[in-house]
């Protein structure tokens, strides 16, 4: 992935069956994690949320400290030696997705695993999810396949079956 | 799946051999994070392809074969790991479902004795049978011996071997017992009931599995249970059920079904699947040595913190230590089993060397 180029991460909610691998190796590989979670919305529907890394992040503009921001892949990171634990990115999240950690006392949330893309690697969550439901890449790619999907729901293949 | 989510390539030459017995979520993702600790991982599973429940249970159009596989061959060609399938691991004798797809039969003490460390992911490959008078027609089967047919057919691994079934009869309320009945309506079945002893607020999968099942047709009866198979000519024709009603909490804190007296009815069937539970399989059918105490009366294998039998090089992971769960679990039994092995081989590498 070449530097500048921005990245989206997508859940496809038809194909997610609420198995929860993102969310253990989400925990796994991060001590204040999981950074992304299911909820259990009735009825045995459980789906996964996680940060949407806006392209206009209302948490970077509220941050008083310059705390939380945004790497060159577009992903919404904090540094937690400029965090003071204030929660104003909680407030401005339309999704709540910043959480207060106990541990550090700083604002936590999803970087789109970013030690493991330094190293050429995918999001854990990406990589695991068995029913490829979390998909990741540049926008326009996101977007082709997001609609590829839609249409083998409208149009019958069943020839090929 | 990339199990080897946490590497590009191995590092370095390979330092020591582990045996992963089970290729299902929980021993795949112990074995990617093991080859990304430079480890050699041999991995040996009774069935033919790798995956588990993924590949043979849990029906395709919700995990398709290539996710699966992307990762196994990820496995296999840039971490060397080497797959030894058909071959079943077991010391003593003990038949589980499935078995009848191993060609090789494997001593798990000489594993035990050849690597550095094992580590045991079997799963649950028996089920729980209904325990009414009949159930051994040859047309009451587990959801698992269902499924795993199909699977096998859609694989091209072998032919059918269960007839038509266009009246089927499922009993149980968990994720089993949904995709039992699910493939058959969508593999023609005229009639099709699931039957579950409590109600609809109780079922394992949860109410809306349920409720878009019977939009599809399937014919939902709550609080009811077994009573006997109606058998003729070693064949189920159908079942007798007794109404239950909902009494006190019992020990897993859901209100216990209790049985109305007279209140038996029957339902037609020409094929019975039993969805009322998975039992976990450890590769430990006798004494072996002193591990048979290990391994619990629900089947169950106990590891201490670390997933290890203490003192022993052996270790167990996901469905065969918890019960049946959810992939999510196995994968992070695997895991962190495997950060265990790990952390015991690399202690056992520094106490090698002299001071
Ligand atoms: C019908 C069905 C539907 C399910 N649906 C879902 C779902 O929608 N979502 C979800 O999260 N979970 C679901 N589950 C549960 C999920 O599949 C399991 O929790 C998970 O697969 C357990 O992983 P595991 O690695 O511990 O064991 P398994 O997946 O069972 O893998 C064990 C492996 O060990 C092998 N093995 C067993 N004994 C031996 C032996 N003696 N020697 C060699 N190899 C052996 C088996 O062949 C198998 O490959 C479902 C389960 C079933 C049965």
């Amino acid at each position: 992935m070449e530097a500048g180029s921005s990245l989206l991460r997508a859940i496809d909610y038809s194909k997610c069956i609420g198995c929860e691998t993102c969310e253990v190796v989400c925990g796994f590989i991060h001590e204040l994690g999981p950074f992304i979670k299911l909820y259990e919305l009735g009825g045995g529907v459980k789906k996964p949320i996680s940060c949407f890394h806006c392209s206009k992040a209302p948490c970077i503009e509220a941050c008083p400290t310059g705390a939380m921001r945004k790497d060159q892949y577009g992903a919404v990171y904090v540094e937690p030696s400029k965090c003071i634990g204030c929660m104003a990115c909680l407030y401005a999240c339309p999704f709540g997705i910043p959480e207060l950690s106990e541990v550090t006392k700083t604002s936590t949330k999803c970087d789109l695993c970013r030690d493991l893309r330094r190293e050429g690697l995918t999001p854990a969550c990406v990589a695991m999810c068995p029913t490829r439901a979390i998909i990741l890449g540049p926008p326009r790619a996101i977007g082709d396949e997001v609609k590829r999907r839609a249409l083998t729901k409208i149009v019958y293949l069943g020839e090929l079956k | 799946m990339k199990f080897a989510f946490l590497c590009r390539e191995r590092p370095g030459a390979a330092k020591q051999r582990v045996a992963v017995i089970g290729s299902g979520p929980a021993g795949l993702s112990a074995t990617g994070y093991l080859v990304c600790r430079g480890y050699e991982v041999d991995v040996y599973d009774k069935l033919p392809i790798p995956g588990g429940m993924m590949t043979f249970a849990i029906p395709k159009y919700r995990i398709p074969l290539d996710s699966i596989m992307e990762g196994v061959d990820e496995l296999k060609s840039k971490f060397s790991v080497q797959f030894n399938l058909a071959t079943k691991v077991i010391c003593g004798e003990r038949h589980d479902e499935g078995d009848e797809l191993a060609t090789n039969t494997v001593d798990l003490l000489k594993l035990v004795e050849g690597y550095d460390a094992v580590l045991i992911s079997t799963g649950t490959w028996r089920s729980r049978r209904l325990g009414v008078p009949g159930d051994d027609a040859k047309n009451v089967m587990s959801a698992l011996e269902f499924l795993l047919n199909l699977h096998m057919v859609d694989l091209g691994l072998r032919k059918s071997h269960i007839g038509s079934f266009k009246k089927v009869v499922v009993v149980g309320g968990g994720l089993s017992a949904i995709d039992a009945a699910e493939e058959s309506v969508l593999r023609g079945a005229q009639e099709v009931y699931l039957v579950y002893r409590r109600t609809i607020k109780e079922a394992p999968a949860g109410e809306y599995e349920v409720r878009r099942l019977m939009r599809m047709g399937v014919n939902w009866i709550e609080l009811a249970a077994p009573k006997s198979i109606v058998v003729e000519n070693g064949s189920a024709r159908g079942i007798v059920f007794q109404r239950m009603k909902l009494g006190e909490p019992d020990e897993t804190g859901r209100p216990r079904p209790v049985p109305i007296p007279g209140s038996e009815f029957t339902i037609e069937a020409d094929t019975v699947i039993a969805a009322i539970g998975e039992i976990p399989t450890p590769p430990i059918a006798s004494e072996c040595g002193d591990l048979a105490k290990y391994v619990g009366k629900d089947g169950r294998i106990s590891v201490d913190k670390n997933y290890r039998i203490s003192g022993r090089n052996i270790f167990a992971a996901g469905d065969v230590v918890t019960g049946p769960s959810k992939i999510g679990n196995a994968v992070g039994q695997g895991l962190r089993a495997a950060k265990e092995i790990d952390k015991f081989l690399s202690a056992r590498i520094l106490a090698a060397v002299p001071r």
